[in-house]
C-alpha cells in the first residue's frame, strides 16, 4: 500500500463545450447568448488559455496526470425478485496514486484498495458487470505554483471530449473548511469571474482531514454530471 | 637615475661588506687554530709563550681590525627597506620582470584589501555589540579566559522542573499538544501539534529552546529509526517561511533571568498559527501573496502580515 498524501484540497469545475460557461457546485452558469458559441472556443483553446494563464502567474508544468472511472452495475441474476434498480459502483484510478484502486457508490462508501482490486472485478464478475462505453477520463497537464498544485485535463468519454476539469491541491492544509478562502483567492486569479462556489466537501464534516477519498469523490460527481449532460454535436470536438 | 646610482653604490658596498664577513669569520677560526696548535716547535718554555702570545695578539688585531671594517661597510650599506611601508617585502618592487611576477602590485593590493576588512570588522562588531544576541545570563565583553567556570544557573536547571513549566504549557492551551522527550540526556525535545495545522520540533538546552522546526500536520517529523528529525526542513514553502519567523521569534522573546516566561510567550506566539490558513494579512487584506498565505505574526498583537506587509 502506498503512502498517501491526505492533504490534498481539491477543486473541479467542468465545462461542456456548447454552453461556453462553467457549470460549478452552485452553478454559476452563463446563458449561451451571454457567451456566444461563435467565438469558437473549443475544449482545446479553452485549456489552452487557462495553462497560459497558470504560466503567466508563474506556475511551472510538472508532467501530466490522468483520472479515469469505469461504471459497474449490479447483475441482473443477483437482483431481487421486486425488480429493483441496482446501485451502480464507480472504479476509479488517479495517476497520484498509482498503486492504489478506488471504488465507489454514489452517496456510499469509499473503498480505498490495491490496483489489484481489477483482477478481482473480474472475478466478481457474476455479480457486478461493467456498463458498456462507459469509461470516462481526464488527462491534462499539472502546474505547480509555490504550495499549490493546479492540474488542468480535457474529460473524455469514449472518442469525443465532453469538458474540462480543473483541480486545484493546496498541500500544506489539511482541513478543507480552513483554507477555502485562500483557495478561492488562488482560484480568482486565474478563472476571473468564473470562479465557482464551494464544493461539499468544504461544508460538512468540520475539520475532518481531507484525504485521496475525497478527491475521488468529486471526480465521481463531476463525471456524472458530465455524463448527464446531452451529447455535443460533432463540431464541438477537435 | 639617482635611484638607479645609489642601489650600485648600495651593491657594491654590499658586495664590499659580504668579502669583509668573508675576512672576519677567517680571522676568527685563525684565532681558534692558534688557540688549538698551543705552544710548540720552540725549544725554550720562554720562547715558546712569547711567540704564542705573538701569534695570538696578531690574530685578534685582525679580527679586530676586520670588524671595524665591517662595521664602516655596514653604515655605508645603510637599511634599504628601512623607509619602505612592506619592509622587505617592499624590495619585490625591484624586480624588473613585472609582467611575469606582478608579485608586487598583488600584494600591494592584497594590503589595502586586508586594511580595508580590519576596518569594517572593527565598524561591524561596534554595531554588533549594541544589539546583542546572546539570550544567556552571560555577560558580554567576557573574555573566554575570563569567562567563569560555572554554567549560568539557568541553564542547570532540574529537568523536573522543565518537566512542569512545559506541562503547565500545555494544559494553558487546549488546542495544543506538547509531547516531551530526553532522547539524548537532559536536554528536552518537544514535539508540538497545533490543531490540525501544522506541528513543531523544539529543542531546548534546559529552558532554552535551541531551535525550532515547522512542517505540515501530514509531514513526516521522525527519521527512520523512529527519532524526531531535527534537521530537515518541510517540504512546503509555507513552513519553511513558518519555521525562519519562529527562528526570529527565539531571538526576540528574551529574558535571561525568567525562562519559563519566555517559553510560555513563545507558545502563546506559536498559538495564534492556528489560523494560518484562515486569516487574511491585517495590512492588504488578502490571502494570498506570490502564492504564500500570511506568515508572519506580530510579537505583541499577534495579528496576522505578509512577510512583505509587515513593517
Amino acid at each position: 500500500m502506498e503512502m498517501f498524501r491526505s492533504n490534498t484540497v481539491w477543486y473541479i469545475i467542468c465545462q461542456p463545450p456548447t454552453a461556453c460557461g462553467y457549470s460549478t457546485g452552485q452553478l454559476r452558469f452563463r446563458g449561451v447568448s451571454q457567451m456566444p458559441v461563435a467565438e469558437g472556443k473549443s475544449v482545446q483553446q479553452t485549456v489552452e488559455l487557462l495553462t497560459r494563464k497558470l504560466e503567466v502567474l508563474g506556475a511551472e508544468k510538472q508532467g501530466t496526470f490522468c483520472v479515469d472511472c469505469e461504471t459497474y452495475h449490479t447483475a441482473a441474476s443477483t437482483l431481487g425478485s421486486q425488480g429493483q434498480a441496482g446501485k451502480l459502483m464507480y472504479v476509479m484510478h488517479n495517476s497520484e496514486y498509482p498503486l492504489s484502486c478506488f471504488a465507489l457508490f454514489e452517496n456510499g462508501p469509499c473503498l480505498t484498495a490495491d490496483t489489484n482490486f481489477d483482477v478481482l472485478m473480474v472475478k466478481l464478475k457474476g455479480f457486478f458487470q461493467s456498463a458498456k462505453a462507459s469509461k470516462i477520463e481526464t488527462r491534462g497537464t499539472r502546474y505547480q505554483y509555490c504550495d499549490f498544485l493546479v492540474k488542468v485535463g480535457t474529460v473524455t468519454m469514449g472518442p469525443s471530449a465532453r469538458g474540462i476539469s480543473v483541480e486545484v491541491e493546496y498541500g500544506p492544509c489539511v482541513v478543507a473548511s480552513d483554507c477555502w478562502s485562500l483557495l478561492l483567492e488562488f482560484l480568482q486569479s486565474f478563472l476571473g469571474s468564473h470562479t465557482p462556489g464551494a464544493p461539499a466537501v468544504f461544508g460538512n464534516r468540520h475539520d475532518t482531514v481531507y484525504g485521496p477519498a475525497d478527491t475521488m469523490v468529486q471526480y465521481m460527481e463531476l463525471f456524472n454530471k458530465i455524463r448527464k449532460q446531452p451529447q455535443v454535436p460533432v463540431a464541438g470536438i477537435r | 637615475m639617482a635611484d638607479v646610482l645609489s642601489v650600485g653604490v648600495n651593491l657594491e658596498a654590499f658586495a664590499q661588506a659580504i668579502s669583509a664577513i668573508q675576512a672576519l669569520r677567517s680571522s676568527v677560526s685563525r684565532v681558534f687554530d692558534c688557540l688549538k696548535d698551543g705552544m710548540r716547535n720552540k725549544e725554550t718554555l720562554e720562547g715558546r709563550e712569547k711567540a704564542f702570545i705573538a701569534h695570538f695578539q696578531d690574530n685578534l688585531h685582525s679580527v679586530n681590525r676586520d670588524l671595524n671594517e665591517l662595521e664602516r661597510l655596514s653604515n655605508l650599506v645603510g637599511k634599504p627597506s628601512e623607509n619602505h611601508p612592506l619592509h622587505n617585502s617592499g624590495l619585490l618592487s625591484l624586480d624588473p620582470v613585472q609582467d611575469k611576477t606582478p608579485l608586487y602590485s598583488q600584494l600591494l593590493q592584497a594590503y589595502k584589501w586586508s586594511n580595508k576588512l580590519q576596518y569594517h570588522a572593527g565598524l561591524a562588531s561596534g554595531l554588533l555589540n549594541q544589539q546583542s544576541l546572546k539570550r544567556s545570563a552571560n555577560q558580554m565583553g567576557v573574555s573566554a579566559k575570563r569567562r567563569p567556570k560555572a554554567q549560568p544557573t539557568t541553564l542547570v536547571l532540574p529537568p523536573q522542573y522543565v518537566d512542569d513549566v512545559i506541562s503547565r504549557i500545555d494544559r494553558m492551551f487546549p488546542e495544543m499538544s506538547i509531547h516531551l522527550s530526553r532522547p539524548n540526556g537532559t536536554s528536552a525535545m518537544l514535539l508540538v501539534t497545533l490543531g490540525k495545522v501544522l506541528k513543531v520540533i523544539v529543542v531546548m538546552r534546559s529552558l532554552f529552546i535551541d531551535r525550532t522546526i515547522v512542517k505540515g500536520y501530514n509531514e513526516n517529523v521522525y527519521t527512520e529509526d523512529g527519532k524526531l528529525d531535527i534537521w530537515s526542513k518541510s517540504n512546503y514553502q509555507v513552513f519553511q517561511k513558518v519555521t525562519d519567523h519562529a527562528t526570529t521569534a527565539l531571538l526576540h522573546y528574551q529574558l535571561p533571568q525568567m525562562p519559563d516566561v519566555v517559553v510560555r510567550s513563545f507558545m502563546t506566539w506559536l498559538r495564534s498559527y492556528i489560523k494560518l490558513f484562515q486569516a487574511p494579512c491585517q495590512r492588504c487584506g488578502k490571502f494570498l501573496q506570490d502564492g504564500l498565505p500570511p506568515t508572519w505574526r506580530d510579537f505583541r498583537t499577534l495579528e496576522a502580515f505578509h512577510d512583505t506587509c509587515r513593517q
